[in-house]
This record gives structure tokens, C-alpha cells and sequence, in this order.
């Protein structure tokens, strides 16, 4: 993997100036081109959905298409950040359980307790990331490894400490501010999609308009590369683990606060959702390309290839069957290597 | 004699003594812990029952290896695992040739399905990673089609072959893995298999067709996730349409655990193996040791990243030790 990371690197100009270009069409750079394959693939689902079933497009069931989707977003916006420079967090599920866990453990539905409870969720996320960054930078452990081996820490000391969900205060519920905030509807907007738009913005500036951005991408287009060229590797790599395991803690706080209280399991779907949300977005896989905005779309038609599929009451195993061949079809379309040699 | 040991040297300094030494530690664990708690050793019941519980496993890390090997991934063995079952526990029922003959269509369904994963990643050239996370999901989706709630049945004469419940034939299972793969490993496909892994562009350059090799190990992989299935039902004598998605992580965790090394071309099946039957020894540790078992996953998580650190560890002293020299 590492060699195929210095073969790709005449790119690197066109990659650099990437993120920041808006063309459009024939010219587009292939992060742009991918960016819009993401968007015809969500658009295309949703037109299909909508001769199948007129109500599909409407405002109120893009709607809650869009709620679903930002949390997938939210995690997807940490596993993207690791992808780009040809990593992996195999442990976003656990993470998110565990900071939905000590929301609601920690604030035990009291108002004045919910900045302490917000507070401890997301670090609880970013020392996780953060141990895993380490891991994989300093300590040479596998992303894949690494990742995984934490997800099963972070699974058994959920599980070990809340006694499987059965302690006292584990059935306390989101302080109810909180809870308000996530079902707000202000302009007949969910508030939880101004969020969204939050996170969107913060990813896009944080890669698109500062040196840490640039590095970013250096970093996963050739890691000796940004090396040489001065650029702190392991850093880059550890803050981006972190971040990955905050945006776990926030997807985390978001669905505690729209269901009301946690569950043994929340995080289970979004391990490969995440990953798929990120490649479906254009992202490569291999590190160094994609940007935010594809993920967007990729999480959107996720969502709505789901959606979809239970508006026609098509059953669950059909819907397992058909959703891994959408996502194989558009991999197939535009997520295959340049070349293997 | 002086053959034995230099068989014995080239066992401790191959890439699977990682794999054999955390078997080792944690068999020695398991009778420490075994016996102060019980009071006397471990029976051949128990024996029987460990072998029995970790031979799916074994496998789904046989064919878990090859395709790491390759710098590859396969997370789609826990659909092809469920699959399996599915199938297994729905059909393999009745007495005479009829069991068999629907064990062998269903080792044949795996290897199809597993022949489909290396045309997608070899042919079609999406990322393994990417290629298998969307076929787990077809798969997964064909399992719950095929067996809706858990269920099912087997064949006792099948049950007397694979997991004898009295007289340990899994050690014969068992003892045709291990055979089988040192016999593959010195074929030209095995050879191909870590040429195509330690480096790609190279092997192709020498005339290695490393796309018909990757669908191979990919076919390979599905054949052992197949025969997973077959032991889990011949065990547990009933299916379960989820019940291959363990198997995802255990398998990665073993093929870890065994030193095969995540940059492909190194690494053993015999190691992924005893990381295998380590990683399930770990559960009985802590079953015996009287810890709740709510906290399993937190000491396999642990127990996954010390081992890979040792492996670093052990490797880097290894390698200042040859340049001292």
C-alpha cells in the first residue's frame, strides 16, 4: 500500500489545488469529478424513489431522509478525515455508544448537569482517538489493528461498567434542553441539520483553506513525501484520529439526544456505513483525495437507497441484498483503481 | 538431529512465532487459571470442547490469512459464513449419501461466492476492503433469505464425522488444515501467493498472472468460510443467519494475532491458526478466572493490540540483535 502512495505522486499538484477548484465539466479535477458523481448518484436514487412513489420527494420526506443522513454524516466526517491520509477507525461504533452512555449517565436528565455530560462525551471520544492516532503513528500498530483492538476495549468497558446497560443511572435520559434543541424546527428546518451544516463547514475550512489542510493531503498522497518535506507525519496523523473519535462522540450526543436515551448496540450500523458513506462520497480509499462535500451526498444516498427499500416494503434480506449491490454498482462505476500495477 | 533443530529454528524465527508464542502463553494461563479454580486439570471433555468451539473459527483465519497475504482483506466472510450455515442448517438433514452430497454443494456455494470477491477486487479492481464490505452485505442479505429465524437441523451421522461430541475427530479436521496448507504453501500457486503479496508489480513483471491468483485466494477464502459454516452448525446443531458476523473481526484479530503481516507477503496460515485457538482459549480464560463476561471483548481488544506490540517489539530487537552482529 505504501508503495502505491509514492507511485501516485505527480498528482500531487493537481490534488493540492483540488479542494479549493470549482470547476465544473470536462476540466474538473478528478476530486471535483468524484464530488459530483457522489451527488448524480444521491440524486439519481432519489428521482428513482419518486416515480416509484410520489411522495418520496417531497419536502417532509427529504426531510427526515436528511436527519438520518447527518448522522451518518457526522461519523462519516471522522472516518473521511482518517481515510485521506490511508487509515481506517474501525472503532467509531463503541466510541459513539460509549460517549451516548456517559451523556446520559453523567447528566442523569438534569439540566445543570449537561455542559459537564456534553464535556466528558466528547473527551471521552477525543482520548480514544487520540490513543488510537498514537498507536498508529508512534507506536506502529496497523490502523486496522489498532482501531479494531480499541473498538473491543471500548465495547467491554461499556458493557463491564454499565453492568449491560442495568446500572441505576443508566436509565436516565438526555437533559431535556438537549433533547429540545434536537427536535427544534426553526424556519421548519430540524435544528440537528444546522449542525450538520456546522460540521460540513468546519471539515471543509479545516481542509480547504489551512496549512493543516494541505498537510492533510500531503500526508495521504505520500507519507515520506510530506515527511521531507517538513511535514509533522505522526502529528497530522494523531489529530486526525482524534477528531475522528470526537465526530463519533458527537454522532453519539446527537442520537442520544433525538431518541431520548441510549441503547447497547447505537453505534453497531454505522462501522460500515461510515466507510461506505465515505467511498460512495468519492473518497479514495488509499488516502490523499475526496472532500466533504461528496461525503454528503454519499451519506444522502445511503439513506435514501434505504429509505427507498422500505417505502416498497421490500423485506430485510432483500434490502441487505439490494443495498450491498447498489453500493458495489457505483463502486464499480467510479470507486475502482486507477491500476493495480 | 541437527535437522530437528534447524526445523525448530526456522519454526521460532518465522513470521508465525508471534502466532505460536501467545498460543503458548495463553495455554499456560489457561491451566494456571483452570486449575486454581477448579482444582484439578482440565478433562478431555474440556479438550474436546475447545476444539470443537474454535475449529470455525480456524478456518474463517485459514482463508482469512491467504487473502492478507496478499495485501488483500476479506470482511466478507461473515455473509459467506452466515450463508453457509444457512444452507447447512436448512438442508443437510436425513441419513445415508444425501448429507453429504449437500455439504459438498454447499463448500461448492462458498468457493463461488468467494470466486466472486477476487473477479470484483482482481478483475474489476475495487479495493478489497471496499469490494467485500459491499458483497457482506449481499451475502448477509442471501443468509437471512435462506434461514429467517434461527433454526434449523443437521444430519446426525454428518455430526458423528465432523464434531464427534465423544471422540475428538475434529483433531482429523484439523491435522488435513495444517497438512493442507504446508502442502499449499509449496505449490506454485502458494509461491504465487507471496509473490503477488510482497510485491505486485514486481510479480507480474516475472509472469505472474496475480489476478487468476488473487481469485483463487479469494476462492480459497470462501471454501474455508464455507467449511466454517459446516463445523458451526455440526457444533452448535442449529443455524443462526447472523451468526457469521463475529467472525469478521475474530478472523482479522487471529490472522493479526499470528504475525501475518498487514503489508502482505509474510506471514503463515499456521500462525493465523494459533492465533485462532488463542483467541478462544481467551474466553475460557476469563470465563474460569470468574470475570464478568461482559468485559470479553475489552480483554480480545487488549490481548489483539499487546500481541501485535510484542510482534513490533520482538522484531525490532531481532533486527538491532542481527546488527550487532
Amino acid at each position: 500500500m505504501n508503495a502505491s502512495h509514492d507511485r501516485r505522486a505527480p498528482d500531487t499538484t493537481e490534488l493540492v489545488l483540488a479542494p479549493t477548484g470549482t470547476m465544473v465539466g470536462s476540466q474538473a479535477s478528478p476530486t471535483a469529478r468524484r464530488v459530483l458523481y457522489a451527488w448524480a448518484a444521491a440524486i439519481a436514487v432519489i428521482v428513482i424513489g419518486a416515480t416509484f412513489n410520489r411522495d418520496f420527494a417531497t419536502w417532509s420526506s427529504l426531510r427526515v431522509m436528511l436527519v438520518v443522513a447527518s448522522f451518518i454524516g457526522f461519523v462519516a466526517a471522522g472516518q473521511m478525515l482518517v481515510v485521506l491520509v490511508g487509515g481506517i477507525d474501525l472503532s467509531i461504533p463503541w466510541v459513539l455508544n460509549g460517549a451516548a452512555i456517559v451523556l446520559t449517565t453523567t447528566s442523569l436528565g438534569q439540566t445543570g448537569r449537561m455542559p459537564l455530560a456534553i464535556a466528558l462525551a466528547l473527551g471521552l471520544g477525543a482520548l480514544i482517538g487520540f490513543t488510537n492516532g498514537m498507536g498508529v503513528a508512534w507506536l506502529g500498530v496497523p490502523a486496522v489493528v489498532m482501531t479494531l483492538g480499541m473498538n473491543g476495549v471500548m465495547q467491554g468497558l461499556t458493557l463491564g461498567l454499565s453492568k449491560g446497560l442495568t446500572c441505576r443511572s443508566c436509565a436516565s435520559y438526555a437533559p431535556q434542553p438537549l433533547r429540545e434543541l434536537f427536535v427544534a424546527k426553526p424556519f421548519g428546518i430540524p435544528a440537528q441539520l444546522f449542525l450538520w451544516v456546522g460540521v460540513a463547514l468546519f471539515i471543509t475550512v479545516l481542509l480547504s483553506l489551512t496549512t493543516f489542510g494541505r498537510r492533510v493531503y500531503a500526508t495521504g498522497v505520500s507519507q515520506r513525501a510530506a515527511f521531507l518535506s517538513g511535514i509533522s507525519v505522526r502529528g497530522v496523523t494523531v489529530a486526525l484520529y482524534t477528531l475522528s473519535g470526537v465526530f463519533a462522540a458527537v454522532a453519539g450526543i446527537a442520537l442520544v439526544a433525538y431518541g431520548g436515551q441510549p441503547s447497547l448496540g447505537l453505534g453497531d450500523p454505522y462501522l460500515f456505513e461510515s466507510i461506505a458513506a465515505v467511498v460512495v462520497g468519492g473518497v479514495s480509499i488509499l488516502g490523499g483525495r475526496g472532500h466533504y462535500a461528496g461525503v454528503v451526498a454519499g451519506s444522502l444516498t445511503l439513506v435514501a437507497v434505504i429509505t427507498f427499500l422500505q417505502t416498497q416494503r421490500v423485506p430485510e434480506y432483500g434490502r441487505s441484498i439490494i443495498y450491498g449491490l447498489v453500493i458495489l454498482v457505483i463502486l464499480l462505476t467510479y470507486g475502482r483503481d486507477k491500476s493495480n500495477a | 538431529m541437527r535437522d530437528a533443530m534447524g526445523w525448530l529454528r526456522r519454526l521460532l524465527d518465522g513470521p508465525a512465532s508471534l502466532g505460536y508464542a501467545v498460543l503458548v502463553a495463553t495455554t499456560v494461563v489457561y491451566f494456571a487459571v483452570y486449575t486454581s479454580n477448579l482444582g484439578h486439570l482440565p478433562t478431555s471433555f474440556d479438550f474436546l470442547s475447545i476444539l470443537n468451539t474454535t475449529l470455525p473459527l480456524v478456518f474463517v483465519a485459514i482463508g482469512q490469512s491467504l487473502v492478507v497475504i496478499t495485501g488483500g482483506i476479506d470482511l466478507s466472510v461473515g455473509g459467506i459464513v452466515a450463508c453457509c450455515v444457512a444452507i447447512t442448517a436448512t438442508t443437510v438433514d436425513g441419513t445415508g449419501v444425501m448429507p453429504f452430497a449437500w455439504l459438498l454443494l454447499v463448500l461448492v456455494l462458498g468457493t463461488l461466492a468467494g470466486a466472486v470477491n477476487g473477479i470484483i477486487i482482481a478483475r474489476a479492481r475495487v479495493a478489497p476492503i471496499l469490494a467485500t464490505l459491499a458483497t457482506l452485505s449481499i451475502f448477509s442479505g442471501i443468509a437471512l433469505w435462506v434461514l429467517p429465524v434461527p433454526g434449523g437441523y443437521i444430519s446426525p451421522s454428518v455430526r458423528m464425522v465432523l464434531t464427534n461430541p465423544t471422540i475428538p475427530t475434529g483433531l482429523i479436521w484439523l491435522g488435513l488444515a495444517v497438512v493442507g496448507w504446508l502442502v499449499l504453501r509449496r505449490t506454485r500457486f502458494g509461491m504465487r501467493v507471496y509473490a503477488v503479496g510482497s510485491d505486485e508489480a514486481s510479480a507480474i513483471a516475472v509472469g505472474v498472472p496475480a489476478a487468476r491468483v488473487k481469485v483463487g485466494v479469494y476462492a480459497l477464502s470462501g471454501l474455508c468460510s464455507a467449511l466454517a459454516g459446516i463445523f458451526y452448525v455440526s457444533t452448535t446443531t442449529a443455524g443462526d443467519a447472523n451468526a457469521g458476523a463475529p467472525f469478521i473481526l475474530t478472523s482479522i484479530a487471529s490472522v493479526v494475532v499470528g504475525g501475518v503481516s498487514f503489508a502482505g507477503g509474510r506471514g503463515s496460515a499456521l500462525g493465523a491458526m494459533a492465533g485462532a485457538v488463542a483467541l478462544t482459549l481467551v474466553i475460557d480464560v476469563i470465563f474460569f478466572a470468574g470475570i464478568d463476561p461482559l468485559y470479553q471483548s475489552l480483554f480480545q481488544g487488549l490481548f489483539l493490540v499487546i500481541a501485535v506490540l510484542l510482534g513490533t517489539g520482538a522484531a525490532l530487537v531481532a533486527r538491532a540483535r542481527r546488527g550487532t552482529l
